[in-house]
């Protein structure tokens, strides 16, 4: 855990950030750490939540269209 | 026309005849009920031919392959059935026969048992059951919605997801809802976008259209759609029509939404609540931690307030006492270590000195001169002993014999003749002539005279 580094929270998908965020909440709570330990993971897990958050922010709320001659989407 | 001679007509030209009569005596169309029988689809044509029955009579029927293949239900035998068409007589067999272009089945409408049959169907092969149905992701980040981009049900899906998960990602996938092909083209649309989502990446497909009637909404029964659906490697949502509308789509998707509006509640998570939960997470997070922090530094307290950190010298003079105490008593043992290994070092050294290997050869050497003394000592004894018994042996043995007794003035006197030796006097008879034996080989006779 502590070699991951805040860029690749950046990269993760909400569903990917929520199911690590909801391991850590689980493993703080249950006491399964050390304190130093915790300290990281409490670090991580607040990143993560600002990871989530500035998702929901990213709203465009824009429909693309995909159609089957075009062959590809221009979002990637 | 009686009276003229009777006219001799060939068999084409009675059947043409009948063909005109009947042609021009019946309705140009007719609707008639009956039960489907005998029912066989001819290959290659695709024409069916069959009867109609009813409990009196039958009727022969053909069906050409464009009606067939418009009829939406299956027709089978035994089906009730109202099937309009006209009369033909087919003169090469001189049969007529009713040509239908359309069924309905009696009682329930058309649509509704093809509706039936196909749940039937799809139902038997197993496309409805839960095993098969995949999870939605919990918070999807691209959705591809497959309907007509005229239609107001993209609007409806797009606003229901919006409203409460903003931060998707929506694609919109064109494709017609209704008429002659439109469930191929949605069937291929989904087929296409399954392909494609290495690239695409699409969480979850909606499959859906407006409200409209059952005719409108027949592409979503199809069997063609149900079986795109059912092998979409993405999760399938469909959306259609109305509440009470319910296709086979609904039935074989992996979710349903009852209409399109629903459709955003079935996708996805509410973000109010995301909110919340993530705020309730922070909260957690944070609670623990502190409880953490004060449990340590509550720890931390009952250590300060503990001997050793009100004098924290204390330790280091306990230590060095203890380092002291085990000093002496290394150096103690220490020196008596090396004395004992001294002692055992030189006695071991006389102890070699001793057993000198020469001195030792010297030593066994006296030792064997002593004992071969010793053994001759001992055989010259024995040799003496053996001597000495064997004259011992020899002057008994000359004490023995009974002439040496002679010579110490003995004599032996024996009867003469018999040569027996006289011992008692019962042994002789007065007048018995006796020789008596000297010493030196003297011998005497005698006579017994008295005894």
């Amino acid at each position: 855990m502590a070699d991951k580094k805040d860029d690749d929270i950046s990269k993760l998908s909400f569903e990917d950030a929520i199911k690590e965020l909801t391991a850590i909440v689980g493993k703080i709570e249950q006491g399964e750490i050390a304190l130093q330990d915790s300290l990281e993971q409490y670090e991580r897990g607040m990143a993560l939540i600002k990871h989530c958050r500035g998702i929901l922010q990213q709203a465009e709320k824009r429909i693309e269209k995909i159609s089957k001659e075009a062959g590809d989407s221009k979002e990637e | 026309m009686g009276k003229e001679k009777a006219k001799i007509y060939t068999v084409s030209q009675v059947n043409g005849l009948i063909k005109g009569v009947l042609e021009s005596n019946l309705p140009g169309r007719l609707t008639v009920a009956g039960e489907i029988s005998d029912w066989k689809e001819h290959s290659p044509s695709g024409h069916c031919y069959f009867s109609l029955k009813d409990e009196k009579s039958n009727l022969p029927c053909a069906m050409w392959k464009p009606n067939v293949l418009r009829v939406r239900f299956r027709p089978e035998n035994g089906l009730a059935v109202l099937a309009s068409g006209f009369i033909d007589v087919y003169v090469p067999r001189g049969r007529y026969q009713l040509i239908v272009d359309e069924f309905v089945p009696a009682g329930v409408g058309a649509l509704q048992l093809a509706f039936e049959q196909m749940v039937k169907k799809l139902r038997a092969e197993g496309l409805f059951e839960d095993k098969h149905k995949k999870r939605l992701p919990a918070y999807p980040a691209r959705i591809g919605i497959l309907t007509s981009e005229s239609g107001a049900a993209v609007r409806d899906i797009e606003d229901s997801i919006f409203n409460r998960w903003p931060c998707v990602k929506l694609f919109l996938y064109p494709v017609p809802v209704q008429g002659e092909g439109a469930a191929e083209k949605i069937a291929a649309a989904i087929r296409d976008v399954n392909r494609r989502n290495k690239k695409l990446k699409l969480d979850i497909l909606i499959v859906g259209r407006g409200g409209g009637s059952r005719e409108d909404l027949w592409a979503f029964n199809e069997e063609v759609l149900a079986r795109a659906i059912f092998e979409s490697q993405i999760p399938v949502i469909s959306a259609v029509g109305h509440e009470v509308d319910v296709t086979i789509a609904d039935y074989v998707a992996d979710a349903r939404a009852s209409t399109p509006t629903k459709a955003g509640v079935v996708a996805v998570p509410d973000y109010v609540e995301v909110l919340e939960q993530l705020g309730s997470m922070e909260r957690r997070i944070a609670g623990e931690l502190r409880a953490g922090l004060d449990l340590a530094s509550q720890r931390l307290e009952t250590l300060l307030a503990g001997a050793i950190f009100r004098n924290p010298l204390s330790l280091v003079h306990n230590r060095e006492q203890q380092v002291d105490e085990v000093r002496t008593v290394l150096v103690g043992s220490v020196r008596e270590l090396l004395a004992s290994a001294r002692k055992l070092v030189s006695a071991g050294y006389e102890h070699i000195v001793k057993i000198e290997p020469h001195r030792l050869l010297g030593k066994m050497a006296v030792d064997v001169g002593r004992l071969g003394s010793r053994a001759d000592a001992a055989i010259k004894s024995v040799l003496t002993r053996a001597r000495m018994g064997i004259t011992a042996g020899a002057n008994r043995l000359a004490g023995l014999n009974p002439k040496a007794v002679l010579k110490r003035g003995y004599s032996i006197t024996t009867v003469k003749g018999t040569g027996k030796v006289v011992r008692k006097r019962e042994e002789i008879e007065i007048g018995d002539l006796m020789v008596t034996e000297l010493a030196e080989e003297n011998l005497i006779e005698s006579k017994v005279t008295k005894k």
